[in-house]
């Protein structure tokens, strides 16, 4: 993929890895009780694509994505994204949470600069600060935070300290992107804005993402497949392919191909 | 690497999504109550300088408050005319500074010189007592095993008053620094323990997975995650330990010892010379002001939510 936009620019890669779930099974040991959260689990993710997984509280869809973090170790199978098994947390990886996590004591500037900087202390990256902070900058303008760079997370509102968290995220340059219920907490219309802003950010930057949520709505409007999870023990019980067009909008959520889809889907969740 | 551009690009943020509402006021959630109320988001530069207004505002109104008291305390002065009951702010004041670099009792050391004792007493028993309950803390919160064995020797420390000790340190230690070290150590220790195990159990387990996820090592995400978190509740447990500290030393003084603000305070008391007590107490209190201070200083550098 070779196609520099401007003539100083470096070639573009493509930012999207694949995701390959092959037979994962956990199973939790607290005093002489075993849980089994997840069993036999398998789901390819393409590159590039967007897969929501859905169910409900304590069916294992937190645990699956944490174990694809490399934040929990699988009891059984493998994980591989982009060809190469996961093994411990990885910049390559990136994650967002209900809450957006933000370091409390640091500006967004900074907070953005947290992964770069962490990595540069490693001795896996040897980016100066000028060009750090002229990416820190770029970043600000793209999540619409160019104003708010020396402001503090407190300082923010909930969508913007959420769009802070995804610029964290995104500098690290992930090819995969795991978000937890980022937009749980929020109220319904900053959160009809942030679906709108994950759905314009995922067409620029293009890196595949796992999307865990509860909500039918909100996984119709933003994925291209929605993997239901359910059962005893916890497993996918049905993948469905979202048939709308792209680009979405928050607005279009209740034209006739949308509702079709939410009822395939509510349909699966009460079998 | 510097050339990493977005595959779809054009036209700003607001043009595409809309969202130019949410930096409105109330525009989401998070945050405290306070700061939706103010009228324009946009400007971080006029919300900062209103909250500095708010504080000299409350500023204005702590100084007032002890200035009534000063006030009060001069009126009662002067209506009972007994400087051995209740001298007057000026004939305190005025010891205060006669005092000050003139030995009490003749024999004794002038008041700076006591509240430099008092002082270095502190800061090294509170400094060692410090770094102990931290490391401590640190080695509870880390494992399990350290915390079940420590938790009831802290449990069982923490409600004793440090005075009752103070016979036993004479005993063990003798009537030189080290009784007086060891009695501030022994109160502040535990305080910063519990204080650091609950300020480095309060750290989420996700904000350090977060730092994981962005390239951070493990000692990387230990030093600039988890300890940096738990620092404005480790400076709240100094703040609270500091006091404890001073009640400490000065009663120490009070009772065993030829030096210090606490000894000034019960020679004068002998010769119901009480506004140089006064003097003492209202010397304790000044340096008690600046250290807590410090400390607050230290607190709003750590943790900016609470500036303003």
């Amino acid at each position: 993929m070779d196609a520099p936009a401007k003539p100083v620019a470096a070639p573009v890669k493509t930012q999207g890895a694949d995701v390959v779930i092959d037979s994962v099974g956990k199973t939790f040991r607290r005093g002489g009780r075993r849980t089994m959260a997840l069993a036999g689990i398998n789901l390819e993710v393409r590159a590039g694509e967007l897969v929501c997984l859905l169910g409900p509280s304590g069916c294992g869809k937190s645990t699956l994505l944490r174990i694809v973090a490399g934040a929990l170790d699988s009891d059984e199978g493998t994980v591989t994204v982009g060809g190469r098994s996961v093994n411990g947390p990885s910049p390559d990886r990136g994650m967002l949470f209900q809450t957006p996590m933000l370091f409390p004591w640091l500006t967004t500037r900074k907070n953005i600069l947290f992964g770069p900087k962490a990595q540069r202390s490693a001795g896996l990256s040897e980016r100066d600060d000028p060009e750090l902070n002229a990416e820190a900058d770029a970043i600000l303008g793209t999540v619409g935070l160019d104003k708010f760079g020396d402001a503090f997370p407190h300082e923010l509102s909930g969508g913007m300290q959420h769009r802070a968290a995804f610029a964290r995220a995104i500098i690290t340059r992930p090819s995969l992107l795991l978000m937890d219920e980022p937009f749980g907490a929020l109220d319904a219309i900053t959160r009809l804005r942030m679906h709108d802003f994950l759905l314009s950010m995922w067409d620029r930057y293009r890196t595949t993402i796992i999307f865990v949520t509860h909500d039918i709505e909100e996984a119709v409007l933003l994925g291209d497949r929605v993997a239901v999870m359910g059962g005893r023990p916890p497993g996918i019980q049905e993948v469905i392919d979202i048939p709308l067009d792209r680009p979405r909008h928050a607005v279009d959520a209740d034209t006739e191909s949308f509702l079709t889809a939410k009822r395939k889907i509510r349909a699966s969740l009460t079998v | 690497m510097a050339g990493w551009q977005p595959l779809a690009s054009g036209g700003t943020i607001e043009e595409r999504l809309r969202i130019d509402d949410a930096f409105l006021p109330g525009g989401g959630e998070g945050g405290e109550p306070g700061l939706d109320e103010r009228a324009d988001r946009d400007d971080l530069a006029a919300y900062r300088r209103a909250r500095r207004r708010a504080r000299a505002r409350r500023l204005g109104t702590g100084a007032a408050g002890l200035i009534a008291l000063a006030v009060v305390w001069q009126i009662a002065a002067t209506i009972l005319r007994d400087p051995v009951f209740l001298p007057s702010v000026t004939q305190t004041f005025q010891t205060f500074l006669h005092y000050f670099d003139r030995p009490y009792p003749s024999q004794g050391s002038p008041l700076w010189y006591d509240a430099l004792t008092s002082l270095r007493r502190i800061l090294i028993g509170f400094g060692i007592g410090v770094v102990a309950g931290v490391t401590l803390g640190s080695a509870m919160s880390a494992s399990r095993v350290v915390r079940h064995l420590i938790d009831p020797v802290i449990e069982v420390l923490r409600p004793l008053p440090p005075l009752a000790f103070i016979p036993l340190f004479i005993i063990w230690f003798g009537i030189g620094e080290l009784p007086k070290d060891v009695l501030i150590i022994i109160g502040v220790t535990p305080i910063m323990a519990v204080t650091s195990v609950a300020a480095l159990d309060e750290v989420p387990e996700d904000l350090r997975l977060c730092a994981r996820t962005l390239g951070a090592s493990r000692l990387y995400t230990l030093l600039h995650v988890q300890l940096r978190s738990a620092l404005p509740g480790i400076l709240t447990g100094m703040r609270i330990s500091m006091a404890g500290a001073w009640t400490s030393i000065v009663a120490a003084e009070l009772i065993a010892a030829t030096s210090g603000l606490g000894y000034l305070i019960q020679q004068a008391g002998d010769y119901l010379n009480t506004a140089l007590v006064l003097s003492g107490i209202i010397c304790i209190a000044l340096i008690a002001l600046i250290l807590d201070a410090g400390l607050r200083g230290l607190l709003l550098l750590a943790d900016p939510s609470r500036r303003g």
